[in-house]
């Protein structure tokens, strides 16, 4: 098996706001093997995005603090390194790709001036030709036509798939070992997004760095990565490899995602009639059901996951494969 | 585009401002002020004296060529000799200026710089004590009135402990600072309070958006994050504020000047105001907007400085 590199335990992560206090990632473990690729899929607001700025110690405070857990990365508890260990990590070990492609970087710097930077911090010993020569060389890893012009361009210059890719050379400046990827296609256009895909994948076989890959999206999923984490309000509610994953899901969630991937009938050529939809939306973080907290939308739901008996546990249902569900699916 | 090329053209378009801030004045005072001769002469005058009076002031012509005239001194700057001092109006333009200029620049680029130092700062602590106390202040100073600080100021610092001249003005090199000094400090306390207050907003706006998060995920310090990322950004709309201000600055601190009897243009300008000094006043008048033209350019030129989405057009 191969070497373990991050391992997430118990994750709490807490928000003060107007209406109260939320508990939006509540007790997440993720494990991240070298090499390989951990997707964290759930809809909107289920806290993939919160999990990952935690990982990276950047959850906006106030309002919002990790109250609970542990951060393994190889020996080191990240919670517990000064703010200035933590940033001899990021950027550096430890890198992130943002959802928001438009306006993650910054509107006055050249991207040059921003890839540059990261690399002038955590690698002081290049001089600044190497530095300028490296980041010229990123642009081109990333795909970028003649980077030795673009170099010296401003975002505002550049698409939305190209903003992406530099964030991606940025990213990758040094080499991390971990890549967090948090929906970093889905702002984009399809065509772009499975460039973008590709490009990761041959940069993750070069560089053999783990990859965190966050998305709603199950197709991508069962492209990119080895390992899947379904959240849903804050939890983890499945977890496995992808084969087993898709082939066995245990989850009624986990199910309802996988059979609304859109897919065409192979014979006919057309698209499948009318794609079932997970029904009912995701409640409130501010008043979660006492129970499971899918159960408004589950169709096997039954007393017990309505009950007293609090939130399902996550436990084994096959070698590797967790679920927390009162009543899994056979 | 070339910047030269940019302001040149700009410039340009000062003729057509001009010319119509000419008309403007040429309503208001010919056509809308009471006759300059009545005024001249009080209440007691006769029709006779008044016919010269207005002869001799170029009146009894018709009113096209005495637009024209306004625009011929605007344009050479050249508007005659006051009615009340009889002093060329361009020498007392020139005496004015200085000690006008060397209250306002000081105390403007000290309180800009200050009010930005301490918004950064207060932002970097944003939500602490600090960050409260400081917005506290700001309130506090901008809710007294001027007078208070320039009376204050007088009485305390100047009468009972003699650190400064209570008013009046000396042009030569250390008496200067003794006259100018409190002036200058009372401007920057007026100045900063609201200063502040409005550059820091601007600069947590910053502080929050999606870049500063990108900067803090590379390891950068929050040091550089404030003063690489965030302050370049500010500087947009703090540069914005500040071209705002640059007309009250040509005319001096009205106020301040006659409290401390400082012979600037503020002084000379109330002193026109007061005695119906009609060429002072339209002299006045397009030197404030020949400044906030040439400030409006040095503004945009400072903005694709600043801000590379700017283009100049
Ligand atoms: N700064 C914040 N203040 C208050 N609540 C927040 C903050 N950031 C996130 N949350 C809450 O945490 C929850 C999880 O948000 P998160 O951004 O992790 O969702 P997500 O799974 O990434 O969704 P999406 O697919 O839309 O990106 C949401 O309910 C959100 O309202
Ligand atoms: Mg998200």
């Amino acid at each position: 098996m191969s070497e373990r590199i991050l391992e997430v335990k118990d994750l709490v992560v807490e928000f003060n706001t107007d209406r109260g206090r939320i508990t939006a990632v509540d007790g997440v473990s993720l494990e991240l093997n070298k090499g390989e690729t951990l997707g964290i899929v759930g809809e909107s607001g289920s806290g993939k995005s919160v999990t990952a700025l935690a990982i990276m110690r950047l959850i906006a405070s106030p309002p919002g603090h990790i109250s609970k857990g542990e951060i393994k990365f190889k020996d080191k508890d990240l919670l517990k390194l000064s703010i200035e260990e933590m940033r001899k990590i990021r950027g550096n070990k430890v890198a992130m790709i943002f959802q928001e492609p438009m306006t993650s970087l910054n509107p006055v710097y050249t991207i040059g001036n921003q890839i540059e930077e990261v690399v002038e911090l955590h690698q002081p010993h290049l001089a600044k030709n190497a530095r300028h020569l490296k980041a010229i060389e990123l642009l081109k890893l990333v795909g970028i036509p003649s980077p030795e012009k673009r170099i010296i361009e401003y975002p505002h210059q550049l698409s939305g798939g190209m903003r992406q890719r530099v964030m991606i050379a940025m990213s990758l400046a040094c080499e991390p070992d971990i890549l967090i990827a948090d929906e970093p296609t889905t702002a984009l256009d399809v065509t772009i997004q499975a460039q973008i895909l590709d490009l990761m994948r041959k940069l993750q076989k070069e560089l053999g760095m783990g990859i965190i890959f966050i998305t709603h999206d199950l197709g991508v999923v069962a492209e990119m990565c080895n390992q899947v984490a379904v959240m849903y309000c804050g939890q983890i509610v499945e977890k496995a490899d992808v084969k087993t994953l898709f082939a066995n899901p245990k989850h009624p969630y986990t199910k309802g995602l996988i059979h609304s991937i859109p897919s065409f009938d192979s014979t006919s050529g057309m698209k499948k009639e009318k794609l079932p939809t997970i029904e009912g939306m995701v409640p409130s973080l501010f008043d979660l059901p006492p129970g499971c907290s899918f159960q408004d939308r589950c169709k096997y739901a039954t007393e017990t996951c309505r009950g007293m008996n609090g939130r399902p546990k996550l436990e084994m249902v096959g070698s590797d494969h967790l679920v927390s569900c009162f009543n899994p699916i056979n | 585009m070339n910047i030269y090329f940019y302001i040149i053209r700009r410039m340009a378009y000062m003729i057509p401002i001009l010319l119509g801030v000419c008309l403007v004045i040429f309503f208001l005072f010919n056509v809308v002020a009471p006759d300059p001769a009545m005024i001249m002469l009080g209440k007691h005058a006769t029709a006779k004296q008044i016919l010269e009076v207005r002869k001799e002031l170029g009146l009894d012509r018709p009113w096209f060529s005495q637009y024209l005239d306004i625009v011929k001194s605007s344009f050479t700057f050249d508007f005659g000799r006051s009615w009340s001092t009889k002093q060329e109006i361009v020498d007392m333009i020139k005496n004015g200026a200085i000690p006008s200029l060397t209250v306002a620049i000081p105390a403007f680029i000290i309180a800009t710089i200050l009010s930005i130092v301490i918004s950064m700062f207060v932002a970097f602590y944003r939500g602490s004590l600090l960050d409260k106390m400081t917005v506290f202040v700001c309130v506090a100073l901008m809710s007294l009135s001027s007078l208070a600080y320039i009376l204050f100021g007088q009485w305390f610092f100047a009468f009972k402990l003699g650190w400064f001249e209570i008013s009046g003005y000396e042009p030569v090199f250390p008496q200067i600072i003794s006259y100018v000094a409190l002036p200058v400090i009372i401007w920057v306390i007026l100045e900063v309070g609201p200063d502040v207050r409005f550059y820091r907003t601007v600069v947590l706006d910053e502080v929050y958006q999606d870049y500063v998060r990108t900067a803090r995920s590379k390891g950068l310090s929050e040091k550089v994050i404030l003063f690489k990322h965030i302050l370049k950004n500010a500087m947009i709309p703090i540069i914005t504020s500040i071209i705002i201000q640059i007309p009250f600055l040509i005319l001096g601190a009205l106020l301040l000047e006659s409290f401390f009897g400082i012979p600037g243009l503020g002084g000379i300008t109330l002193n026109a105001i007061n005695s119906s000094d009609f060429p002072v006043i339209k002299a006045m008048t397009v030197l404030s907007a020949v400044a906030f033209i040439i400030f409006s350019v040095i503004t945009d030129v400072m903005y694709t400085l600043v801000d590379p989405r700017i283009r100049l057009k």
